[in-house]
């Protein structure tokens, strides 16, 4: 009798029930199975027991470990109970057998016979618990595969197809079941290896076991094949376990390509600095065939300069485990020099230390070059707006001065009063509208050039100035600024103005002396007709006093034209030492009745020791005679109680005599030496007095100039002559010993 | 006027001067007082008329038309005339002008300022020529 499984297994122990009671004359005999905290009862007949307690009572006795039979007396029916355990081989309380009879001893017999009726019962419990658990787990198995994502097939000899879990079947839209049987071949679709066998995952049979990775459109699978070695031929089995690593292949494929067409370096080291890996950027930054040559244990001698700096940077990532735009300088291979930034992380173990280095690294070279390039341009830009002679500005389009070069602070202009303020503020007022005016031009986009304006000198003082603005765009291509020139050209439109003067007088000149020779002809034939009549005795009284005023008239004609050759007169006649000094008080000696009597002072101031100068003392008494003249008619006109005041003083290379007067002033100084330029009444003069002293002392290379006194009355005039040198000397005595 | 052919009056005085009234009035005042005179109304005239013949002595202008001017005259004179060369008055309308004055500094020859009065012409000519 077999029990063959758990489904036979209550029959099986309810026959043995039977059996015991018939063999050993009781009245009721079970088998109790203990299954956890249940007990299952199989009994014959089916009667007891009677109640819930009596069935209480038994099933805790059945429950109960014993070393062997153990007989209970039940009063209700007045039988014995006799209980004996079923222990499994391992010593495991399976069940107990257990029958109801009158008799309460058993014999020696009997209790052989309950015993081996024990071990039977055993036996077969046991022999149904295992085959159950073994289906159980079997099942089990055969559900964890199906839980298993991956494709699993397994295939016989023949290549047949003898399971494949649910993944696979439902991948194929069938029930597993379907696919045994069938030709491996028929998955072919799913992917291939690409060998020529059968089967579509196989590669080599002869190896127990082989990974590789088979691909098909768009999926790629990682092969994973066991082989099992039957006790047959035919039981042989092979087992093909493909995982789609689609994903991570083509994570790893984009990572790679990312790797490589990056415009950056990238590099793994180890931790000492040798390259572990390297992209192409990296490999064409630092002129290398290729990453294999890069990769070489000798490049990172090379690749550094110097060994401390190779040091340094390991040193520094050791310490701070992550370095952010380290800028180093690399060799490359060709020995040029490569300016790197690069940003490394350690990648360090369980232990802390530091396994392996990545990092990212940049050519800064462009960069460098551009940045010192551009410092080169930004100091020269600074030399020479610190250094140029003229001041620089920059306006905003309100006119506010924004930036003043160096320049504007030494000729003595404060930062305070020029930045933030309005550089029309330094304008002369009148001025103002044309600065107003241009500064409006150059913020429309147009360029000022020259733009000649007075101004207010740091000092206080009106300077000349010339002006130009350029206007300043911003990357919209807007004006949004204005660059302002200014360039102190007072002394440069003096001398212009000079220049100006000397020319026209130097015109007036050859023109006069023009007139002059060409009025003197007929002049002479005028005067010399004249006296020949004169002489002609018998010339009537009437006629004779008509000739006398042609006479006059043609001498006073004369004397212009005489004055008029002066003016033009171009060299002094006479070149000898003059003390200009003697010559002053001489002058003033002759005019001194004059100006007691109509209450002028005079008021010398001379520079004693003054040099002489060389020319014509009688010339220059004209000049200074002229001046005094002139300083006196002034004072008339004004009624002022006069004052001259004459000073001399030795400027630098000059001579230098200023008379000062408290006059009337000059109406046009500008033209004052103009020939017939005068404003005194007709008849007063010729008009030509000061443009003789003009013609004077321009002769003797020197200046005079005119200009009316700032702040008060009258007029101030100067003369310049040069001083004598001892050369000048030396050559006007050898020109009159000649 | 009669030039009479007398062997003390042989000798003319030559004046070289292109405005013609004042060529006229030196002639006339110095033909009252007894002078010959030759005129010449350009400096080349004059240097033509003075290669030609001799001359009791030469009054010329300075500033002349033309490519020889007085001082031109008063260089050829002494150079080629030397017994001529004190012989010479010279006549100036423009006395500022700086060539002018460079020739009058640089020789002894007088020289008359236009205008001039006749006395003083004459007592220039008497005391340069002497008396006719």
């Amino acid at each position: 009798m077999e029990a063959a499984n758990s489904r036979v297994l209550p029959d099986f122990l309810r026959g043995f029930a039977e059996r015991a009671v018939k063999m050993l004359d009781a009245e009721w005999a079970g088998v109790g199975e203990i299954l956890g905290s249940r007990v299952e009862i199989y009994a014959r007949p089916a009667e007891f027991p009677a109640n819930e307690k009596e069935r209480e009572w038994l099933v805790q006795g059945l429950r109960q470990r014993r070393p062997g039979l153990e007989v209970l007396p039940l009063k209700r029916t007045g039988q014995h109970i006799a209980f004996y355990p079923i222990y499994a081989s391992d010593g495991e309380l399976m069940g107990t057998l257990c029958l109801a009879r009158k008799a309460s001893s058993f014999s020696r017999a009997e209790e052989k016979l309950l015993a081996a009726l024990a071990s039977h019962a055993a036996l077969s419990m046991e022999k149904v618990r295992r085959f159950s658990q073994l289906e159980r787990s079997k099942k089990q198995w055969v559900e964890d595969i199906d839980a298993i994502s991956d494709y699993i097939a397994v295939h016989d000899q023949a290549w047949k197809i003898v399971r494949t879990n649910r993944s696979l079947a439902t991948e194929l839209g069938i029930p597993p079941a379907a696919l045994v049987g069938e030709p491996i071949s028929s998955l072919r679709h799913i992917a291939e290896t690409g060998s020529a066998l059968p089967c579509p995952f196989c590669r080599d049979t002869r190896e127990a076991r082989e990974e590789y990775i088979a691909t098909s459109v768009g999926r790629t699978f990682l092969v994973s094949t066991s082989r099992t070695r039957g006790a047959t031929e035919e039981e042989s089995r092979t087992i093909h376990v493909l995982k789609d690593i689609t994903d991570r292949r083509e994570a790893e494929r984009r990572y790679r390509e990312l790797f490589d067409s990056i415009q950056e370096g990238l590099f793994f080291a180890t931790p000492e600095g040798q390259f572990l890996d390297v992209n192409d950027a990296l490999v064409r930054m630092l002129g290398y065939e290729s990453s294999e040559e890069l990769l070489r244990a000798d490049v990172s001698a090379h690749l550094y300069p110097t060994p401390a700096a190779k040091a340094r940077l390991v040193r520094a990532i050791a310490e701070r485990g992550a370095l952010r735009n380290y800028e180093e300088t690399l060799r490359k291979k060709d020995g040029g020099l490569l300016h790197t930034m690069q940003n490394i992380s350690a990648v360090r173990d369980a232990l802390g230390q530091v396994v392996q280095i990545r990092g990212l690294m940049l050519d800064v070279t462009e960069q460098k070059m551009f940045q010192s390039q551009l410092q080169r341009e930004r100091d020269f830009n600074q030399k020479i707006l610190n250094t140029t002679q003229s001041m620089i500005l920059v306006l905003d389009t309100a006119g506010l001065i924004s930036y003043a070069n160096r320049r504007c602070y030494e000729a003595g202009y404060r930062k305070d009063e020029l930045i933030g303020h309005r550089l029309v503020e330094w304008v002369e007022s009148s001025h103002r509208k044309d600065f107003d005016a241009a500064l409006q031009t150059t913020a429309h986009g147009q360029q000022v050039d020259n733009l000649e304006l007075r101004a207010r000198r740091a000092d206080g003082s009106l300077g000349h100035f010339s002006i130009s603005l350029s206007p300043m765009r911003d990357e919209a291509n807007q004006v949004n600024n204005v660059v302002v020139v200014m360039t102190d050209i007072t002394d440069a439109a003096l001398l212009q103005a000079k220049l100006a003067h000397a020319e026209k007088m130097a015109t007036i000149g050859r023109l006069v002396s023009g007139v002059a020779h060409e009025v003197n002809n007929p002049l002479a034939a005028i005067l010399g007709f004249t006296d020949l009549l004169l002489e002609n005795p018998d010339m009537p009284i009437a006629a004779r006093e008509d000739l006398q005023i042609i006479l006059q008239e043609t001498q006073r004609t004369k004397e212009i034209v005489q004055d008029l050759l002066s003016f033009a007169r171009q060299r002094p006649t006479q070149k000898e030492p003059v003390n200009v000094n003697a010559v002053l008080r001489q002058t003033i000696k002759l005019r001194s009745y004059d100006f007691s009597s109509h209450g002028v002072e005079v008021s010398e101031d001379f520079e004693a020791n003054l040099s002489p100068t060389l020319g014509d003392a009688q010339q220059l008494q004209q000049v200074f005679l002229n001046i005094l003249n002139n300083a006196y008619d002034a004072i008339q006109e004004s009624g002022n109680h006069g004052r001259i005041r004459i000073r001399t003083r030795r400027a630098e290379d000059d001579i230098e005599v200023a008379f000062m007067d408290n006059g009337t002033g000059v109406v046009d100084p500008e033209r004052i030496f103009d020939p017939f330029f005068t404003t005194k009444q007709a008849g007063k003069g010729t008009g030509l007095g000061l443009s003789i002293c003009y013609g004077i002392v321009r002769a003797h290379s020197g200046e005079i100039l005119c200009w009316n006194n700032e702040g008060e009355c009258g007029s101030t005039f100067v003369v310049r002559l040069p001083a004598a040198t001892e050369s000048s000397l030396a050559a006007a005595a050898k020109e009159a010993g000649r | 006027m009669t030039a009479t052919a007398t062997p003390r009056a042989a000798a003319a005085i030559l004046v070289i001067e292109d405005e013609p009234s004042v060529s006229a009035f030196v002639r006339a005042a110095l033909e009252r007082r007894g002078y010959k005179v030759v005129q010449a109304s350009s400096g080349a005239a004059g240097l033509q008329k003075l290669e030609a013949g001799s001359f009791a002595g030469v009054i010329s202008d300075i500033r002349m038309p033309g490519s020889i001017n007085g001082a031109d005259v008063h260089d050829w004179i002494r150079k080629n005339r030397p017994q001529m060369a004190s012989r010479i008055i010279l006549i100036s309308g423009d006395t500022a002008n700086s060539e002018t004055q460079q020739l009058l500094a640089s020789s002894p020859t007088p020289c008359l300022e236009k205008p001039f009065r006749v006395q003083k012409l004459i007592s220039m000519v008497e005391k340069t020529f002497g008396k006719p």
